[in-house]
């Protein structure tokens, strides 16, 4: 993904990483943890979705792992659990650390209080 | 509605829908019931928003795949190469096994080359002959155009004169273009060069109305002189050494220097392909002389017209003929009567052959079925020993396709074997073909293997390889696992429908060819078997063209006559000598119109219209044409003028019904001078053996003035036992007599015989071969079917002749199986017989399309060659060993 990593990822990229950020997800939870921590910004269609996924496991990015303890009972087919490989999680915080940069430089020439945090 | 638009999901390519379907299926059910909560609307929206996002990203993701493994082949190729891969293996596999059962594959590829050999081999000529586009710009608006007059006593059709031409090229709205043709033989001389060759005497519209250009050289213009002529491509590479300074030369055609000005290029030929060049002319519409019959017209139709509307319009127009041109009353009764004939070029060029062409091909195509029927049961048989395999190999997981691409694999590789096979073969018999085949087939000569050919092969064995595998490949793949619980245990009643139906529609066709080539047999016995008049064995001819300056008159042709025959009757083994203007089987006859001392009424119309030709003392005794009354011309007459004249049987009838026509005159309507009938001998068929008899006038070639012949180009007949080495002897005897003229159309009578007969035996010859092939066939497959079925029935025969079945019994039992599928066969063959052969009608001679001797017999033929193919199996069956058969359970 030399390509992207020159462009930057998108924000729905950043987001779907995110979501797996704390440990393998299957794909309805992706996106509704993507709808929740993009406070709704984000409401990806299964299509786009699902691209965006492809194209981060065919990265390196994602990969298919093994289910973690069901979280929810769930009848019929045996869900498909995708989580960050370690190159994946680099590329998140790389992302998260460059968003954080660009934020502060923009509090900075706003002359916003930084708030402690 | 309610799974809308989940279907949309298979746009997506398949390695993607594989990985991610699921998951996309299942958030588009969970997000529509949310949708679905706020209301009806929403949920509207929700879908419509989901399939354009589905259609968006299914397209985006086949432009631009985002599903792709790193390290591994995109899932595209993956599938190609993994297909690849196990195409491969199973060819590997099937080289494999084929080696190990050499037999099989021997039988199956000769009888496959076999067929589709003869496929192509006739193929090659039906594309040569019918299929490749006429060497015209827009053929399509080409027509032939000749004449009509019915209820008058001109033929059927006939052609048309100068005055037409002239008036259908002014008047006609119809036409964009119109010339005449012909052709005639006569003698070219290029320097030491002399031969009679074919030519053709055309309007100079002629290579305008078919559009041609020369490739060297110009063409003629209506202000040439008469003296050009333009050159076949064949005339200049032969007779010019492919000159390309031929433009200026001169030759020599019936003593006048003629300029040529063009060559035309190697495709063109136009109505006959041996023309050599054409002479070309300009009329004069104030000169012509109207009412001499006998050329057709080539025309080119304007854009949008047809054959019916221009009939109607030349048929109008050739009412004002003889206002406009005057002509005898007669002449102006004819055109009365007339009406043009208008057809399209192509039916006109290689119409006559077509059909007979298509039965051919038809006919080979019939063996291909048979044959294909054949292997097919092969591989079925050959299958059915393998199910046990393959139901094990199912058992483990290979898919059904796996199984039938295994056995397909064998098919193509054997089809693919024969069909190489089959170009070999096909490449030796077009030769073959083009020996055989009728004179007159136009562009025979250009069949050969050609791209097309190969692809009409590669075709034919694909169906072939389709034909003879798919069936047994389903069935043997077929996903009863219970087979694996028969073993190899001969179900003894099951019954094989599909093998039955194989062997009776075998049958069927092979009945329907054997019955086509019988009729065409008989047609050819009957040929053979009529009487034309003359005899056609231990009769040599040849034409020579005397041009020495001295022969003037018909005197003098008389004295060089007297001589040359002279040589002739001295050569050794000679019987007699004759010569005649126009010999049977060689040359036409012209018409003419007869007046006798009473015939009534007024000139023009009245009297009768009889073939004439020139004839020489010996000519009848030579030919065997058999003096029915009187005497044939002396020698004397041949000398000199005695104003006597031979008519034929028919002609004596004509002239004077009932009456002895002996010492009675007669006179040419075009001629004051009268004619005593000195004899009246046999009629001979002048064209070909499917003639009526007709009617002649024979003259001494010394005629009385005005009927004198100095024969430009006489045929001579000699009988002798040595047809087929005195032609040396000949040859040299001309040079003696006429150093420089041409000898040409050098035949034995029987020659000539087998060339007017070859529509019916090339017909005969290929489909007598179509049938052969066809009878063996089908008898293989019955003798294969029924050794099966004694093969699977072994242990029922074994334990009915433990229990005292007699031997003759079960033969009985083996053969009546076999007779019953015969039965059928036979029928459904009689059945398609008679709605078939009347594509033969054309070729046919004596004998009906729906002649019941030949149908009985082919039957009878069918039926018995069927029974010998039952016997041999049912002899194996009455001997099974009872004890053997049971043991080996």
């Amino acid at each position: 993904m030399s390509q992207r990593d020159a462009d930057g990822i998108s924000n729905l990229e950043y987001h779907v990483l995110l979501a797996m950020a704390e440990g393998p997800r299957y794909g309805y939870a992706i996106k509704t943890a993507v709808e929740g921590e993009s406070s709704g910004a984000l409401q990806p269609r299964a299509g786009s979705l699902y691209r965006v996924l492809a194209r981060l496991i065919s990265a390196g990015w994602v990969t298919e792992t093994e289910a973690p303890e069901p979280d929810e009972p769930h009848p019929g087919r045996a869900r498909k659990y995708y989580g960050l490989t370690e190159p994946g999680r680099e590329a998140l915080a790389n992302e998260a650390r460059r968003l954080r940069d660009v934020a502060a430089l923009a509090e900075d020439r706003l002359g916003i209080a930084d708030g402690g945090r | 509605m309610k799974d809308f638009p989940l279907p949309l999901i298979r746009l997506f390519p398949t390695p993607f829908r594989v990985q991610f379907g699921a998951d996309i299926t299942e958030q588009i059910r969970r997000d529509a019931e949310h949708a679905h909560a706020r209301g009806l609307m929403a949920g509207l929206f929700f879908r419509l928003l989901t399939a354009l996002d589905l259609v968006r990203a299914a397209f985006a993701e086949r432009r631009d795949p985002a599903w792709s493994h790193p390290g591994l082949p995109s899932p595209n190729q993956q599938d190609r190469a993994t297909m690849l891969t196990s195409w491969l293996t199973d060819l590997r596999h099937a080289i494999y096994t084929l080696r190990r059962s050499p037999g099989f594959t021997v039988v199956t590829i000769a009888t496959l080359a076999l067929a589709i050999g003869v496929n192509v081999a006739i193929f090659s000529v039906v594309d040569a002959v019918l299929l490749r586009p006429l060497p015209y710009a827009n053929p399509d608006r080409l027509v032939y155009i000749a004449a009509s007059a019915p209820g008058s006593d001109f033929p059927d059709e006939f052609g048309v004169s100068n005055e037409f031409l002239v008036h259908y090229a002014e008047r006609s709205q119809l036409l964009e273009n119109v010339s005449n043709f012909n052709s005639f033989t006569n003698t070219l001389k290029l320097d030491d060069r002399i031969e009679r060759v074919r030519m053709s005497w055309v309007h100079w519209t002629f290579f305008h109305t078919l559009e041609a250009t020369p490739m060297i050289g110009r063409l003629p213009q209506p202000e040439d002189e008469d003296l050009i002529v333009v050159l076949s491509h064949r005339t200049w590479r032969t007779w010019f050494g492919s000159d390309p300074d031929v433009v200026g030369r001169t030759v020599e055609i019936s003593g006048q220097h003629r300029t040529v000005i063009g060559v035309m290029g190697p495709e063109f030929w136009f109505h006959r392909e041996d023309v050599h060049v054409w002479l070309s002319y300009w009329l004069d519409p104030e000169t012509l002389n109207p009412g001499r019959f006998g050329d057709a017209l080539v025309g080119r139709m304007a854009p949008g017209a047809d054959h019916d509307s221009l009939s109607n319009e030349l048929t109008a127009l050739a009412g004002e003929l003889p206002e406009r041109f005057g002509g005898s009353p007669r002449y102006a009764a004819v055109i009365e009567q007339h009406r043009a004939v208008v057809r399209g070029i192509r039916e006109m060029l290689v119409g006559p052959v077509e059909q007979a062409l298509w039965v051919l091909l038809g006919s080979v195509a019939i063996v291909l079925l048979i044959a294909c029927g054949n292997v097919a049961n092969l591989f079925v048989v050959r299958a059915e020993g393998r199910q046990r395999d393959m139901a094990v190999r199912r058992a483990l997981g290979a898919g059904r396709g796996a199984l039938v691409r295994a056995q397909l694999a064998e098919a193509f590789l054997i089809a693919a074997a024969a069909a190489v096979f089959a170009v070999g073969l096909a490449w030796i018999s077009v030769p073959a073909l083009q020996q055989i085949a009728p004179r007159r087939v136009p562009r025979l000569g250009d069949a050969e293997i050609t791209t097309l050919s190969l692809v009409f092969t590669a075709v034919a064995a694909a169906f072939t390889a389709l034909a003879c595998g798919l069936v047994p490949a389903l069935r043997a793949s077929s996903p009863r696992l219970t087979r694996l619980h028969e073993s190899g245990r001969g179900s003894t009643n099951r019954r094989h429908w599909g093998r039955d139906a194989l062997v009776v529609g075998q049958t069927a066709l092979a009945l329907v060819l054997l019955i086509g080539s019988g009729l065409l047999a008989r047609s050819f016995w009957e040929l053979r078997n009529v009487d034309p008049g003359y005899d056609i064995e231990d009769v040599f001819t040849f034409q020579i063209a005397p041009g020495d300056d001295h022969l003037v008159d018909a005197a003098t042709f008389a004295r060089f006559h007297a001589d040359f025959a002279e040589r002739l009757a001295a050569l050794p083994g000679v019987e007699s000598v004759g010569m005649v203007e126009n010999l049977p089987l060689n040359e036409g006859v012209s018409m003419t119109r007869f007046l006798t001392e009473d015939t009534p009424g007024a000139e023009e119309e009245a009297g009768v219209r009889l073939p004439q030709t020139w004839a020489a003392h010996g000519y009848f005794e030579t030919m065997g044409i058999e003096v029915l009354r009187g005497r044939e011309f002396t020698a004397n007459e041949t000398a000199e003028t005695s104003g006597n004249v031979v008519i034929s049987e028919t002609a004596a009838e004509a002239l004077w019904p009932g009456e002895d026509p002996i010492g009675r005159q007669l006179r040419r309507a075009d001629l004051e001078t009268w004619d005593t009938v000195v004899g009246v001998v046999e009629d001979v068929m002048q064209n070909s053996f499917r003639d009526d008899p007709m009617g002649h006038v024979y003259f001494s070639f010394v005629g009385q003035p005005g009927n004198d012949r100095v024969m430009g180009s006489p045929a001579y007949v000699i009988r002798t036992t040595r047809t087929d080495s005195i032609g040396p002897e000949v040859r040299a005897a001309v040079r003696e007599a006429s150093p420089t003229a041409p000898m040409y159309r050098v035949f034995t009578m029987e020659g000539l015989a087998a060339d007017s007969m070859a529509d019916v035996s090339f017909t005969m010859l290929t489909i007598g071969v179509a049938a052969s092939l066809a009878l063996v066939l089908g008898a293989l497959g019955l003798f294969g079917v029924l050794s099966y079925v004694v093969t699977q029935r072994t242990r029922e025969i074994g334990v009915r002749m433990a229990l005292g079945a007699r031997a003759v019994k079960v033969q009985r039992m083996v053969i009546r199986q076999g007779g019953l599928l015969l039965a059928i066969g036979v029928v459904l063959g009689l059945v398609a017989s008679a709605g078939v052969t009347r594509l033969l009608e054309s070729v046919l001679f004596g004998v009906q399309p729906a002649d019941l001797i030949t149908y009985l017999g082919m039957s009878t033929t069918m039926v018995l060659i069927g029974l010998l193919a039952s016997y041999l199996p049912a002899r194996r069956a009455s001997r099974v060993d009872p004890i053997e058969s049971l043991r080996n359970e």
